[in-house]
Parts: C-alpha cells; structure tokens; sequence
C-alpha cells in the first residue's frame, strides 16, 4: 500500500506546500501549461463578450467562462498577464512554458466561424508572448477543429510563424475521435507542418455519461478518453499513414502503458483490428509522446519502463488544481529515476523534439 | 499449495439444455440464423463458444491441462438477469445457484462457487445471498460493475453490502465484456470495449465502492475485482490528488483513495508481468489473487504455471497468490 500521510488530509488548492522546492540543477520545459488569453479578459470585462464567449461569477465571487450554454470555472491565476506567470515559473523553477490553449475555449460545439475568430485571437497572443520573450515561451495553438479545412488554415498559418510548435487538440471533436476519415488531411498538414499535436480533454470525457460525482469525469475519464485516442488513432491507421507524425498524449497517455496489454491481446484476437495497424498497438507505443502528469514515482517510472525515456517529457497542468505544487522538485526528487532520464524528461527530449 | 482461481466463467447446463430443445431460459433463446449459434436475449447478442458449452466433466479435463485445482465459479456475466423483471431475475438467479451448488457438492475438491444475483431487486439480492451462503454453501456472489444505470456507491445498495459482510460473503466483480460503458459509447469500435472498456468498469467499481465510503461503512466486506482491478492502482496517483483538491471527491471519505485501495482483492488477470508486479507493489502481496478468466484463458495457457514461473516472487510470495490469499479469505 501506498504510505498515506495524515498531513495530506487537509490541502487547499490555492495554497502550495509549505516544503521548499528542491534547488534546480537542470534546465525544465512544460510542454502543458494553459493560457485563458489576456483578449478574453479585456473584452469581457465590463460584461461585454469575446466572439460570443461570456463571463459570469459563481456565488464564491470565482470567474466562470460562459461559451455557448458551457460553464467553466477559471482558477484565479488564469487571468495572471505574462508578467506574473513568468514570475510564478521562476518559483516553480520553469524555464519555459510551451503555452496551450485553456480546454474550455476549444469552442468545437460552437459555429466554425466563432472557433476560427477565437484560434486565431488566443493563437495571436501566443505568438506575441513567443516573440516577446522567446527565452522563456513557446506556443502550441488552438485550432477550429469542426471545421477541417479551417483547422489545416489555421495550423499552416500558425506555423509558419517562430515559436509555434504545434497545436493541442481535444481527443474527440463533437463525438468523432480523430481516426475517422475526415481528419486524415489534417493528420498530413500537422505531418507537413512539423507540427506537435498535444492531445487534452476538454468538457465531457467518456466516463461523465456514466457518473459525474467525485471528480471522476475528470480523475478516470481523462485517462480513458487519452488510452481511447492511442488505440483509435493506432488501429484506425493514423500512424501507418502518417510515418513521421508527431503527438503528445497528456497525462501520461492514461492509462495506455498499464493497459496496452489487454490491447495487444484484442489485435491478435481479432482480424479487425489489424485491418490498419500492421503491427501490435505495443509496438507503435514509442511513437508517442507523453507528458509525466502521472503523480505517483511507481507510475512514472513504470511510464519510462514502458516507451522509454526518450519518450516522456515533462508537464505541469499549470495553473489548474490538478497540478502538483512543485512539478520541477517532484522529478528531481524521485529515487528511481536516474539524473540522466531526469534530465531527458525534464528539458532534453523537448530540446531535441521542437528545437527549444 | 493448491491453484484456486476465482475467475472463472460458468454458462449452466440448465440453460443450454433449454435453448438446445428450442426453449427459452429467462429471456434467453439460441439463434437460428446460419453459423455458429449464440444466445440472444436481454438486448444481447452472446457467442458460445465451445468451451462454454463444456460439462464439467469436461472443465475438470481443461482444469488439469491448465494445472488449476480449483475453479470458484461465476455466472457468465452477459447471462446474468438485472435486465429482467425482478421475479424472472430472482428465478434465473435460483436456478444457477441451484445448479452451481450441486456442482460443488458433487466436486467439493475442484469446485466453489459464487452465486448471481438479481441486483435490480436488492430485498430479492439480499434474500438469496442468503440462501446463496448459508443453505447452498456459496462463498459469495458475483456481480456487474454496473446495475443497469445505478452504480454501486449508490444508497440503495447499502442494505445488501451489510448482508455480504454479516455473511462473510465475498462480492466478485467482473464488468460485461462487450456490453459495457465503453462499448456502447464507441459502438465497439477496434473491440475497444472489451480491450479498454473491460478494465475501465473494473477501475469505475473500485472508484465507486472507494469514493462512495462503502468500504468504511463495511469494514468487514469481503470485495474482490477481476482483471487485476483494471488500472486502478496505475491511476491511483490522479484519484488522490483529485480527493486533495476537490471536496466533492471528499464527501464520504476522510482518506485518500490510495488509502482504501489495499483493502479489496484483485485478481491476476493483468496480461502482463509487469503489470502484474506493479498490482503487487500497490496492493500487496496478500490481496493478490489467481484468476484465469476461464474459458477466455489469456496470454498464457496456464495461468497458474505463469504465476510460478514469475520472476522476482519467492515461493511464499507465489503460493499466497496461488491459492493462499483465497483460502484465508473463503475457507477453500
């Protein structure tokens, strides 16, 4: 059993653990640290609205985002400027954020043309915040994703543009997961493009059409729509079709590295599942990558033992309550991991990966 | 040390004799279209393959080749009645438990078993778990993940959670295999539902039993969970921090979830080592049990020769996983 510690029991999320971090000796990239933009903020501010996304509070004064009939909480530190993050990151000892988009703003369920104004505003920001402080930020765009053709515009013209490493992406847009065959150009232009493509739920995942109480939509169902995405795209052949394609699965991949068994198991079994994947899921494990958002030492090091730790790399969930509060000393110190795997998750996989 | 495996599906003989004859079973006939036949029935389509078709003459043949000396048995869960009107369920209920007893009782050496129960009617579940533990000589009952669309960390289910502890009942609980949240959310898409959807009820029935506060309110109960628990301990991390900073995930327990984990059983049906060693270490070594997934026998033909030739396990470690862990637990 894990050891339980009694003064774990009461923890405030706005407020970070008393221990000091450990001092950093290594260089840290988040590859999974949000931007609720600055645009937003402004336009809503005196009740106006941004392309039609609204802001309200709740009955404890805490921001909510209104975007078409869709709440969401935003977390104080989610309106911060680009000043106060880059100063929350130096406690934190981040050196760079490659900043995506916040979740709630994916804006797929909305009409195509307000996803395309809102991309391409946050998506400008990004761009600015890159060129402002090319040290200390990257971007990962947001893309209009009901609309394919607007999705690849919006990638390209991203792109083309320093700072920009790829997009973030929900792992199923309206109900379709990303291997139907629609989404096979965009799949070829993030191939072209170079782009890293970071897979993360936003709204409903799998398991909130099952129960929604005690977080779980979010504590199991991020896991299984992320392990869903791995074997959709692997065995409706994404992988085989786009050989150099670059993805990120958040959170660790779910729950792929523990399960991919079982999935190996259903593609050897059944003459379906091979129709596209001309290999075992196992084997197209290391072409992902995955961030180490998995907060136990038992599963991250299990997570490296798995893909490797070339292919894990480092995430923080800033600035939402499911971040640890030191992700940087919580690598550093680990006992199983060794400096140079620390090092590789840490800054050195993300160096090689995008040219940081 | 003798093999026991606790996961181990059984279709009756009762029921195959009346959907041979043309018949129906509680709602459940064979089809008569061209190929192999499978049973249809509440809102199912389930294959039968030849092995669950076996007599038990013939699974006691297949539990030799395998080198398993014991077989808990465990209704075939896409059989199971919750579907039904609760009388019919009770009924189906009666009969399988019926047939599982005289299995036991003219194989005491090789057979257990768990009963089925008609979970839509907890009075009626309470009742013949009852009958199930104390008349028929059952060591507990299995069942779903789900109850149609309750789950289990529901009020309503408390009462029967009291009657398994006061019985010293052990609940088993096996998710359908094809029929399942999953499944039907992808309508089965690559298998998923079986691959992914399997262990992903497996780790929903932990959350609900660990979340919903019935392992406090029970501190007694007996609860095992088939394939190994799904990725239940691999997620452990996020379900704790999620009780960290969210209360609605604290409503009905003062620990965190890591805290309770230890305290139900799982089985071995990981598909791998490594998996496997990780369901140990989280666990530990006394709440690890041998299941074969019989006739569904995985990765290796010999589930309990598998466990054997595990590396990293003493002897010690191996038997309580072999059959030590269940016979302190059932009195095997």
């Amino acid at each position: 059993m894990l050891p339980f510690r009694e003064d774990q029991t009461h923890w405030a999320s706005e407020t970070r653990h008393a221990e000091p971090p450990l001092e950093k000796t290594m260089r840290s990239i988040d590859i999974h640290a949000h931007l609720t933009p600055q645009c937003f903020w402004r336009a809503t501010q005196d009740g106006g609205d941004w392309h039609t996304v609204k802001r309200d509070q709740d009955g404890q004064g805490q921001e909510i985002a209104v975007v078409g009939g869709h709440r969401g909480q935003l977390p104080p530190k989610s309106s911060w400027t680009p000043e106060q993050r880059l100063s929350d990151m130096d406690s934190l000892g981040v050196d760079v954020q490659v900043v995506s988009p916040y979740s709630g703003f994916y804006n797929y369920h909305l009409d195509a043309s307000i996803a395309i104004a809102t991309s391409r505003d946050s998506n400008d920001e990004v761009g600015q915040m890159a060129k402002s402080w090319p040290g200390r930020f990257a971007g990962l765009g947001t893309l209009p994703m009901q609309d394919v053709g607007a999705a690849i515009t919006e990638l390209e013209r991203i792109m083309s543009q320093p700072g920009f490493k790829g997009a973030m992406i929900n792992d199923q847009i309206n109900g379709k997961w990303l291997d139907e065959p629609e989404f096979l150009p965009f799949w070829k232009a993030a191939e072209a493009s170079g782009a890293m493509i970071l897979f993360h739920q936003g709204g409903n995942t799998l398991v909130s059409g099952r129960i929604s109480r005690y977080h779980l939509p979010n504590s199991i169902g991020n896991l299984a729509d992320r392990t869903v995405n791995f074997a959709s795209l692997v065995m409706g052949g994404v992988m085989d079709a786009c050989p150099d394609l670059r993805i990120c699965l958040s959170h660790g991949g779910g729950y792929t590295c523990q399960g991919i068994g079982r999935i190996d198991r259903s593609w050897e079994t059944r003459l379906e599942n091979q129709v596209h994947a001309k290999q075992p899921p196992s084997a197209y494990l290391r072409r992902f990558y995955y961030d180490c958002i998995v907060y136990t030492e038992q599963s991250l090091r299990y997570l490296i033992d798995t893909v490797g730790a070339d292919r894990v790399v480092f995430g923080t969930d800033w600035p939402y309550d499911m971040a640890l509060d030191w992700p940087v000393s919580w690598v550093l110190g680990m006992e199983s991991i060794t400096d140079e795997e620390k090092e590789l998750i840490l800054s050195k996989n993300l160096e090689n990966l995008l040219g940081i | 040390m003798r093999s026991i495996d606790v996961h181990a599906h059984l279709v009756p003989q009762c029921l195959l004799k009346t959907v041979d004859a043309g018949g129906e079973w509680h709602g459940l006939r064979l089809s008569t279209g061209d190929g192999p036949k499978h049973l249809e029935g509440h809102g199912r389509t389930i294959p039968l393959p030849p092995p669950l078709r076996f007599t038990p003459e013939q699974r006691i043949d297949d539990m030799d080749q395998q080198g398993t000396d014991v077989q808990v048995v465990s209704i075939h869960m896409p059989i199971a009645g919750y579907r039904l009107d609760a009388d019919q369920g009770l009924k189906l209920a009666q009969e399988f438990n019926d047939e599982v007893s005289s299995m036991t009782k003219q194989w005491p050496q090789r057979f257990a078993g768990l009963a089925t129960l008609p979970a839509q009617d907890v009075g009626a579940s309470i009742t013949e778990l009852e009958r199930a533990v104390t008349q028929l000589g059952l060591k507990g009952a299995e069942l779903d993940t789900v109850v149609n669309q309750s789950n289990w960390d529901e009020e309503q289910f408390l009462p029967l959670f009291k009657a398994a502890e006061e019985l010293g009942a052990l609940l088993f609980y096996h998710p359908q295999p094809a029929d399942n949240l999953l499944a039907q959310q992808m309508n089965d898409r690559y298998s998923l539902g079986n691959s992914i959807g399997v262990p992903l009820e497996d780790t929903l029935l932990v959350a609900a039993l660990i979340f919903g506060g019935v392992l406090d309110k029970c501190p007694d109960l007996k609860v095992c969970v088939a394939h190994g628990g799904g990725p239940a301990c691999f997620g452990l991390g996020r379900l704790d921090h999620g009780w960290k900073v969210r209360s609605e995930a604290r409503i009905n327990i003062q620990y965190p979830p890591s805290h309770y984990l230890g305290r139900m059983y799982y089985d071995t049906v990981t598909n791998s080592e490594a998996a496997l060693r990780f369901l140990i270490d989280t666990v530990g070594i006394d709440h690890v049990v041998l299941g074969s997934d019989w006739p569904f026998v995985g990765w290796d033909p010999s589930p309990a020769g598998w466990v054997q030739g595990l590396q990293g396990l003493t002897q010690e470690e191996k038997d309580k996983i072999l059959g030590g862990n269940i016979e302190t637990l059932l009195h095997i």
